[in-house]
């Protein structure tokens, strides 16, 4: 056994203890896919934003699609900003339509019909959810000479994923996913984290969802 | 310099240093508003922005300017998107150097809007205990003749938010819930304006056609 191949073993060996353990579940419920993909069409992926008390984080929205396109090249995801600025103010959280039905409503106006025609958009995917912090345990004292202790805490991540066809005005699919994970931090002179990536399981089982969905290679 | 005249500057220095973190937290609202997408209506208005909307800010009302936890400047912001705003949703928008009144008449605009900012409330995680930062704020507006005279005044509310997030700080978080509060501002008059039943008489008096005017 070479050198290298110890050096390598002793690198995975320690990736992955700096990860904790998440466990999700994916739920789907999609129709009407499209079997030769989704040719030269785009999507968008928007987050829902009505809810008081929780937002679905932008940056999610942003890993969900970018999931999508590094799995399948020819699939074109529109940057959620560059949308909701392209079409201001019809998809802010005021004004966005809550139903398939609303679309048709939104269309009558001949700018925004105009720009979804430049656009290409065939599908419209809200994105609902978020991770929260759960129940936190442990405790840890630093001063000059380190940090001494323990801590761990758990997240939690619900998201629910509803695909409209905008052609169609219709709806035509959810996917759900759930994920849950235990984070913790022992500290010996230096503390280290060990991270379970909560939000990046949920964004990989909601992603991979998609692609099945919108890509005539999965 | 003597050692002792360096103590002396470095003790100075030092109580600067404390005394310039025990202000309040100061926010310039600062963002990129989009022009709105819309047909726009065939008219050319006035608007005029005083004072009290140019130069806004808002500090905590039970206590001074200087004794408040935050002061948040969105004077610049207001103008900038308002700006824009109405700059898409009129065919000519001309932003006036003098307040509308008696004596003053000009066939060059059809009416002048003047918005005012009546209220404006925030809230923080270290608040509410949920985590997320936000900011209400509630208009008031005065539709006018060039010479002063009333055609319509309405209220309006607008709200916005933003979660926490790592590696961003309270200053970056309140700023991003006021550009999001002014873009849900913009949201709102738009869909708002032409349902206004005062609004919707004085634009069938400008002979703008029915289909543009919301029943």
């Amino acid at each position: 056994m070479n050198a290298s191949f110890i050096r390598t073993l002793a690198v995975c060996a320690a990736l992955s203890l700096t990860s904790a353990c998440v466990t999700s579940t994916v739920d789907e419920m999609t129709f009407n896919e499209p079997t030769e993909g989704i040719g030269d069409s785009s999507v968008v992926i928007l987050g829902r934003r009505h809810s008081s008390d929780y937002e679905t984080e932008p940056d999610f929205v942003a890993c969900v699609g970018d999931h999508i396109t590094s799995h399948d090249t020819s699939i074109r995801v529109i940057d959620e900003l560059e949308f909701l600025n392209a079409l201001y103010p019809w998809f802010e959280p005021r004004t966005a339509p809550l139903y398939p039905k609303n679309i048709e409503q939104l269309l009558q106006q001949k700018p925004v019909a105009q720009k979804m025609l430049a656009l290409k958009l065939e599908y419209l995917i809200w994105l609902d959810g978020s991770t929260v912090r759960t129940e936190g345990a442990g405790s840890m004292a630093c001063s000059f000479s380190g940090c001494f202790g323990f801590g761990t805490w758990g997240h939690d991540a619900n998201y629910e994923a509803t695909i409209w066809d905008f052609t169609d005005q219709a709806e035509v699919g959810q996917v759900n996913t759930s994920a849950s994970g235990q984070s913790y931090m022992p500290a010996v002179i230096i503390p280290i984290p060990i991270i379970a990536p909560v939000q990046g399981a949920a964004c990989d089982g909601i992603g991979d969802q998609l692609l099945e969905f919108l890509s005539s290679e999965y | 310099m003597t050692s002792v005249n360096r103590r002396r500057w470095l003790f100075a220095l030092l109580i600067l240093v404390a005394l310039a973190g025990c202000g309040p937290n100061r926010v310039i609202v600062d963002g990129n508003f989009p022009p709105p997408l819309i047909e726009p209506l065939p008219l050319t208005l006035g608007v005029w922005f005083g004072d009290d909307f140019t130069q806004h800010e808002f500090f905590d009302g039970t206590k001074s300017r200087n004794e408040s936890g935050w002061v948040v400047t969105t004077g610049e912001a207001q103008v900038q998107m308002w700006d824009r705003l109405l700059a898409g949703l009129f065919e000519q928008v001309i932003v006036l150097n003098s307040p509308p009144g008696v004596g003053r008449s000009s066939s060059a605009v059809a009416a002048v809007l003047i918005p005012h900012v009546e209220e404006l409330q925030y809230a923080l995680p270290a608040h509410t205990q949920i985590k997320v930062y936000e900011i209400w704020m509630r208009y008031r507006f005065e539709l006018v003749t060039v010479d002063g005279q009333p055609i319509a005044e309405w209220t309006m509310s607008s709200y916005g938010k933003t979660p926490t997030a790592f590696l961003q700080s309270d200053q970056e978080a309140v700023n991003l819930a006021a550009v999001m509060a002014l873009r849900d501002a913009g949201a709102h008059f738009v869909s708002q304006f032409t349902r206004i039943p005062a609004v919707q008489g004085w634009l069938q008096e400008q002979g703008v056609p029915s289909e543009a005017i919301t029943p």
